[in-house]
């Protein structure tokens, strides 16, 4: 008991002197406390505006444009990169002028369009194979819109393709292409189009070089899959053969400032194309124009027309010419994404001097040929959406004289064309031809045998990999 | 032979020398926009400055659209070209080049690509190919229907015009800022009209409105196309119609150009409401500047939400 006595005296004695000591600690930790707070409160302040200032500075780069390829040293003073830079209360840019055009100057920064790893151009492939069947003497004579390839099922056209932007003033583009030419021949792989276009002239004018599918007409500029008709339209395939035409050389074209819309072209090439010129050379070369006009007819409707002019020589070195008018009209309201009525046409005139031999093959005489021909065509989608705006219906009537033999041909065909997708297509179609004479310049009948009444069915599979350039109007 | 290439080279310095000498009279800058939001930003920067004209129309699809001569005729006398990128109106480069207008190609000062900077969404991060239909392989290209980017695509707008008038630079700016803080109001009378339907489900057509979506919070749940550019199948239709009615999802947004009677036969069979609002600037009457065009969308989902 004494014991328990003790120990809560000296317990009470222990908490009585203790009392002022806890006071004054409570006091120094109010005071650490309140130190502590003041120096939080400082640090929440200093972290408060370093973040306002890394949001304002995000802010800043998100709403200014990003930087491109490093900056390469300036060329020459108010350039940078190859491209004019204003500089303050300079005129407006005119583009470049001669001087700027035959200097030396870098790349410019093209990868600002494309991100890393991927070219500095496009590149597609496109496959297009025909199968068609007709009667047996028709393939004998060859005398088929594929003339050599009747009752055959084959690769048309497959075409490698790269374009894009040289530099700041010129683009290109490259297309190598391989085909079956004859029933029993290897597939060949030629050079179809390689051709640098100069962007920058002055006058809206633009100059082409290299080797070209003419701007002739409607299709010929157009590569056989991209052509709205599963075979050539005759009158093309008579005048110019079955290439159409291709030729190497400049061709410029000029868009004067108007309200509404004309281009003007003109060519010099060399003559290459066999089957109406031919003389290959540039001494004596094959020079060609076209002035193409396009008017909106309303919002929906739109029409395009065009004159042509190809006057060159044969080897034979006589004049021929060629002279070309053309139409197309679309119609595409509201909701179809692809015109729902398209309507072609083309009417040609050869003009040449041919030399022509007696029926025993004597006598060279030379003699005047005028000729011509034409095709219309129209084709209609009658479905803006779902499964069955993929069907397409259309057809395609020719006629046309030979331009050198006497005679002509006539024909008529009704196509339907499936698209799974834009990049996918399948067309059957049907052809009957009728011809008043037997030779065309195919010769088709000369190892006996008609071939005047055709009647030919046709299946085409087309497709496009990768990258393909838009085509105008 | 050599009296040609003398007369040719004469002509060619006189075609040249004629071309230094170009004086450009006009007062206002001529200005073509691929689409006709990117039109209305313009005009939003550039004010009395410009003359602004645009190639699509309000109701086109701008995916695809055909490189006519008169959209050329257009271009031919711009001094600029604005272009949304992102691979949405790659045809208007068939449109410059078809103009013959250096102002305007590949590379020129004049050439304005709206895009340069702005946070991309859906930017694909495996490997694409066309089984996946028409896929943008730089990202989601409608990004001009987020009243949110129109800081940066303005920003854009302004340095181009800039860049060819520079003396005008203070009065862009000036006019940029008024419009974003005109922007800035509306944009919190959206956010407060939205803001009941945060986080709520809605299917679209084309897959067109996920910037639109994604700044008001909404949750885009599908699409009606499986696959962009290629009409679905009935099977994806039978998916996407019990999903709607699994997670209740009220509203189909859908574009005036897209097929409209397909968006209402989906909508009946899932029990949700149509919902077609203008994908550009002027396409409805009342949405032709860019804050009327958001202000219009906003209101007609939310009308559709409720």
């Amino acid at each position: 008991m004494r014991a328990l006595l003790t120990l809560t005296l000296v317990l009470g004695l222990v908490a009585v002197g203790a009392a002022p000591a806890r006071a004054q600690d409570a006091e120094a930790l109010r005071r650490e406390m309140e130190q502590m707070r003041k120096q939080f409160e400082a640090m929440q302040e200093q972290y408060k505006k370093t973040m306002e200032n890394m949001t304002d500075r995000i802010q800043r780069l998100e709403t200014q444009p990003q930087p491109t390829a490093a900056p390469p040293t300036p060329a020459t003073p108010g350039r940078e990169n190859g491209l004019v830079q204003a500089a303050p209360g300079s005129p407006p840019y005119t583009g470049p002028s001669p001087l700027d055009l035959v200097k030396p100057r870098e790349p410019f920064a093209l990868y600002e369009r494309r991100g890393a790893g991927q070219l500095l151009f496009d590149m597609g492939v496109t496959g297009d194979f025909i199968g068609n069947l007709t009667q047996s003497n028709v393939e004998k004579n060859q005398g088929g819109s594929f003339s050599g390839l009747e009752n055959l099922f084959f690769p048309r056209e497959v075409e490698l393709s790269f374009f894009g932007q040289i530099d700041p003033y010129a683009r290109a583009e490259v297309r190598v292409e391989t085909g079956k030419d004859s029933r029993g021949g290897d597939l060949t792989v030629n050079l179809a189009e390689a051709h640098l276009t100069l962007m920058t002239l002055p006058f809206g004018t633009q100059l082409r070089m290299g080797r070209v599918r003419n701007r002739f007409g409607l299709l010929n500029e157009l590569h056989s899959h991209d052509r709205p008709f599963i075979d050539d339209p005759n009158v093309l395939v008579q005048f110019f053969g079955r290439e159409g035409l291709r030729e190497s050389g400049f061709e410029a074209t000029w868009v004067p400032d108007l309200p509404f819309y004309v281009q003007l072209l003109g060519g010099v090439f060399n003559g290459e194309n066999e089957v109406a010129f031919g003389r290959n050379t540039l001494r004596h070369p094959l020079a060609t124009g076209r002035l193409r006009t396009f008017f909106d007819l309303g919002d929906f409707g739109a029409i395009q027309l065009g004159s042509s002019i190809a006057a060159g020589q044969t080897p034979e070195q006589k004049q021929s010419n060629i002279i070309g008018f053309d139409m197309k009209y679309k119609y595409t309201p509201t909701g179809w994404q692809r015109a729902l009525f398209t309507a072609y046409g083309e009417y040609l005139i050869s003009l040449r001097r041919a030399l022509v031999s007696d029926s025993d093959g004597n006598n060279n005489e030379e003699r005047r040929r005028d000729r011509q021909g034409f095709y219309v065509g129209a084709d209609v989608r009658p479905f803006a959406h779902g499964e069955l705006s993929k069907w397409l219906l259309g057809f395609r009537y020719d006629w046309t004289q030979y331009p050198v033999n006497p005679g002509q041909e006539w024909a008529v065909g009704p196509f339907i064309a499936y698209y799974p997708s834009e990049f996918l297509r399948f067309r059957l179609g049907y052809k009957h031809t009728e011809r008043t004479n037997c030779c065309s310049y195919f010769n088709f009948a000369d190892n006996g045998g008609s071939a005047r009444r055709v009647d030919e069915l046709f299946l085409q599979a087309t497709f496009i990999l990768g990258a393909h350039p838009t085509h105008p109007f | 032979m050599r009296r040609i290439l003398l007369f040719m080279l004469a002509a060619a310095a006189v075609w040249g020398s004629l071309d230094v000498s170009v004086v450009r009279a006009a007062d206002k800058l001529r200005v073509v926009a691929s689409i006709t939001d990117l039109k209305a930003l313009t005009e939003a920067v550039g004010g009395a400055l410009v003359e602004v004209d645009s190639l699509a129309r309000s109701t086109q699809n701008a995916h695809d659209l055909e490189a006519r001569p008169s959209l050329m005729i257009k271009v031919r006398r711009a001094d600029a070209l604005v272009l949304n990128g992102l691979d949405l109106d790659d045809w208007a480069d068939v449109v410059a080049q078809g103009a013959n207008n250096p102002n305007v190609i590949v590379g020129a000062p004049g050439r304005i690509d709206a895009s340069r900077g702005i946070l991309v969404l859906e930017v694909p991060r495996t490997r694409i190919d066309r089984s996946m239909g028409d896929v943008h392989p730089s990202g989601n290209p409608h990004y001009t229907l987020d009243p949110g980017m129109a800081a940066p695509v303005t920003q854009n707008i302004l340095e181009g015009l800039a860049r060819l008038a520079p003396q005008h630079r203070a009065a862009f700016e000036r006019n940029r800022q008024q419009f974003l803080a005109r922007l800035d109001e509306a944009m919190s009378r959206w956010n407060k009209l939205l803001e009941p339907y945060k986080g709520a489900p809605v299917i679209v057509n084309h897959n067109m409105w996920v910037y639109f979506l994604t700044r008001f919070g909404l949750t885009q749940a599908g699409s009606i196309e499986e696959r962009p550019g290629i009409p679905p199948g009935p099977s994806h239709l039978v998916k996407l119609v019990n999903q709607m009615k699994e997670n209740r999802v009220k509203v189909i947004v859908a574009e005036p150009w897209g097929d409209l009677k397909l968006v209402q036969r989906v909508a009946q069979e899932a029990g949700a409401q149509p919902a077609v609002l203008a994908s550009s600037v002027g396409a409805f009457k009342g949405t032709d500047t860019y804050i009327d065009w958001v202000d219009s969308n906003v209101k007609m989902l939310a009308q559709a939400l409720k």
